[in-house]
């Protein structure tokens, strides 16, 4: 059609092709002819001769002249045939070579069904959405899955197969793991619901029973520590086994099977074994068989609830037994000390086994706190410990370690309910070590002030932080004394005097009694000073808590100083008037209340090593009847001898330091 | 359009895949182009990366037989056009003659590109 106008453009026809195609069904049933005979030649291996172009365009024609429906049917019942007939060759296959054929034709399948989806592409493009058919390749999956996995034949033989090399791996047998891998993955390729169907839910139920039995062999012959490790074995494999050959999502049902079959089933019995069980692990220090336990009771609903109750009432019960126990009161050092032990083997427990668990940690603590209030004597027990360390427990050691054993010390201190018992006790002791100087280390001692205001507040420490004051202020007051009044003093005694403020310090009352004229002299002295640079205060001398060093001359010139109470030095004072005098006489004397008194002289006279009196008669006991004479004859093998006063009660009471020489 | 023979195109990309193709038209005119740029059509793709060895990976060459040589020399130009414009930078317009176009089009369906 040329014509008129310009020959720009030139006119086009449309011809679709340069081969007429024709539309007749004898042609399409020719075309469908190419493409059937091309998928067999696919199946068969026989792809080389086959040009993909001509097959494309072949599928093409079809699809564009409306006969899509004729290939997909086609496709569907070409591909049903020849599965039917790979069904046959599978079934066939020999015991051990049956997975392996399975496999095999397997790969086959997918290989050619991609091959035909290829060729297909334009079927599976056009035709397929629109008339809503299965796109080509989950056909393919489909017809395999129906006509291979799900016949009869196979499908009960698969799963045995399968089950039967899980069961000889798990006996110790080695399987072929690859090949496991590549039929797990078939299963999961033909849709999760055939792998947990037709595998995973009966491998489950097997697995179930598996353990079920095996457990119950196990509990029966292993003690509780073998059980765990055995436990743990089996839990380790069954999860390699899924990373090696099963899908991801089965390793959380085949664990938990396990948890349940070997763990759950049989909780009680393990933490309750004889000889065995949790309490032995706890007394024997067993971190790793704790350690595992925990690990694997932790699983499983109530396990580790189970371990902290077991563990609680253990607690509970040797705690009270431990504070129970007659034999361990009489020291009160080693009760705190075990106490202190059995707390630092817990800790250790839970931090190593248990992994710093919190509410392992609660547990704990709760238990201490019953039991340390079961004995009301605790917190007694616990000022005496921190007065054995201060006074001597703690000597050499460096300020770390000192702050480790008052930490420690603070721990069982927050589990005690009556702190103020422990409060009173501790100005006691603390009163003691302080005005007899018998503490190691100032900053020691401090440092405990602290961490029980940290704890407390500072209600709680206020007095005993007065008492440090005080005795700070006292050192500064007698220097000062000396230096004013040394000239005024001359060869008197030495006085060193202890300022207490009443109400910081624990004191009993003190009925005076008389005191040597030497000393008195001295004492007034002092008051006068002291009144003359305070004003509006008032001073009593604390007589039963003071001490005094005198030199002593013997019978055959043998020279001693004696360091006694200030009782004792008035007492002592007096033979320097007399040789003997009655009971009467010194009572009379001295006005020393008559229980004191009856001590005091059982302690210059009874004692052996200790006697610088003589008593008439000789007997054990002070009676108001005795008559007391200087000694004579007494011998000591050291210079310097301490004569202590024979104790009444256990809360001895603190000293006050007095220094008046005698001759 | 040249005579018969080879006929080159620019190489705008790299041969990251590896060599070329030869597609041969109805006529009989060969295009050799890299095999990135056929991959353009995902019909050529699926040819091409199709397991199982057809005749034409074999032997590196594509036969269309409803393809006319002026149709197949604009889709590889449309192939290279399509590489070059693919990551963005710029934009141009393909040019379609418009007498050609049904015939483009259709071959494009077939081609799937």
């Amino acid at each position: 059609m040329s014509g008129g106008g310009p020959p720009r453009k030139r006119n086009f026809k449309i011809e679709a092709f340069k081969h007429r195609v024709e539309l007749d069904p004898k042609y399409a049933e020719r075309t469908w002819k190419v493409l059937e005979h091309a998928i067999h030649e696919i199946y068969n291996h026989n792809a080389s001769g086959l040009s993909f172009e001509e097959l494309y365009r072949s599928a093409y024609n079809m699809v564009l002249h409306k006969y899509g429906e004729k290939l997909y049917d086609g496709l569907q019942n070409t591909m049903t045939w020849r599965l039917k007939e790979i069904s046959k060759s599978i079934e066939a296959a020999q015991g051990g070579l049956f997975l392996e054929e399975l496999n095999a034709k397997w790969k086959d399948h997918n290989k050619a069904l991609q091959m035909i989806r290829d060729i297909l592409m334009y079927m599976d493009r056009t035709y397929v959405p629109s008339f809503h058919r299965t796109p080509v390749h989950e056909l393919g999956l489909n017809l395999w899955r129906d006509h291979i996995i799900h016949s009869p034949m196979i499908l009960s033989r698969l799963l045995d197969t399968l089950l039967d090399l899980i069961h000889r791996e798990r006996m110790g047998e080695v399987i072929n793991r690859g090949l496991m891998r590549s039929i797990t993955k078939m299963l999961m390729d033909l849709g999760p619901a055939v792998y947990q169907d037709d595998f995973e839910k009966p491998f489950l139920a097997v697995s179930a029973s598996f353990y079920s039995g095996e457990s119950q062999e196990f509990i029966e012959c292993c003690d509780c520590g073998n059980y765990l490790k055995k436990a743990e074995r089996r839990l380790n494999e069954e999860m390699e086994r899924v990373s090696h050959y099963l899908d991801a999502g089965s390793e959380a049902k085949i664990t938990s099977v396990v948890e349940k079959e070997m763990i759950a089933n049989h909780m009680h019995r393990l933490v309750h074994m004889e000889n065995s069980g949790l309490v032995n692990m706890l007394v024997d220090d067993k971190y790793r068989d704790l350690g595992r336990m925990y690990a694997l009771f932790r699983r499983v609903p109530d396990g580790l609830s189970t371990i902290r109750d077991v563990m609680t009432s253990y607690l509970r019960e040797t705690g009270k037994q431990l504070v129970m126990d007659p034999e361990s009161l009489k020291d009160p050092v080693e009760f705190v000390q075990r106490l202190l032990n059995e707390k630092d083997k817990h800790d250790k427990i839970i931090s190593v086994a248990f992994g710093n668990d919190k509410t392992f940690q609660n547990a704990l603590n709760s238990s201490f706190e019953y039991f340390i209030n079961l004995n009301n004597r605790s917190p007694e027990f616990i000022s005496l410990y921190v007065d054995d360390k201060l006074r001597k427990g703690l000597k050499g050691a460096t300020e770390e370690d000192v702050e480790v054993i008052l930490d420690k010390v603070m721990m069982l201190f927050r589990y005690l309910q009556e702190k103020d018992v422990f409060e009173k006790y501790y100005k006691q002791h603390l009163a003691k070590r302080l005005l007899s100087g018998k503490t190691i280390s100032d900053d020691a001692e401090r440092s405990m002030i602290v961490k029980l205001k940290t704890e407390c507040g500072y209600q709680f420490t206020s007095k005993l932080e007065g008492m440090f004051t005080d005795m700070k202020t006292s050192q500064d007051t007698m220097l000062d004394f000396y230096a004013k009044k040394s000239e005024e003093l001359g060869d008197g005694p030495t006085l060193d005097v202890h300022i207490l403020t009443t109400g910081s310090w624990p004191t009993q009352p003190s009925p005076p009694c008389n005191l040597p004229t030497e000393i008195l002299t001295v004492c007034e002295k002092f008051r006068a000073y002291y009144l003359g640079t305070h004003n509006g205060r008032r001073l009593t001398w604390q007589t039963n808590m003071g001490t005094a060093d005198i030199k002593a001359t013997f019978g055959k010139g043998q020279k001693h100083e004696l360091n006694v109470s200030t009782y004792q030095m008035c007492v002592l004072m007096l033979f320097n008037n007399a040789d003997g005098l009655t009971y009467k006489d010194i009572e009379r004397d001295t006005e020393i209340p008559a229980s004191d008194l009856k001590r005091c002289l059982q302690s210059l006279a009874c004692v052996k090593g200790k006697n610088v009196l003589r008593k008439e008669p000789m007997s054990k006991d002070i009676s108001e009847d005795d008559t007391f004479y200087f000694n004579d004859k007494f011998t000591s093998k050291l210079v310097k001898v301490k004569i202590g006063t024979v104790v009444a009660q256990k809360e001895s009471e603190p000293e006050k330091q007095g220094d008046p020489p005698t001759g | 359009m040249l005579g018969k023979g080879d006929h080159h195109q620019p190489q705008e990309e790299e041969e990251d895949t590896g060599g070329v193709v030869k597609l041969i038209s109805a006529e009989g005119f060969e295009f050799v182009i890299d095999k990135k740029a056929a991959m353009v059509s995902n019909t050529l793709r699926n040819m091409l990366t199709s397991p199982g060895g057809f005749s034409e990976t074999r032997q590196g060459e594509v036969r269309f037989p409803e393809i006319p040589t002026h149709i197949l020399e604009k889709i590889c130009q449309y192939f290279y056009w399509s590489l070059h414009y693919s990551s963005g930078k710029e934009t141009a317009e393909f040019p379609i003659e418009p007498e050609i176009t049904l015939e483009l089009m259709m071959a494009a369906n077939y081609l799937d590109t």
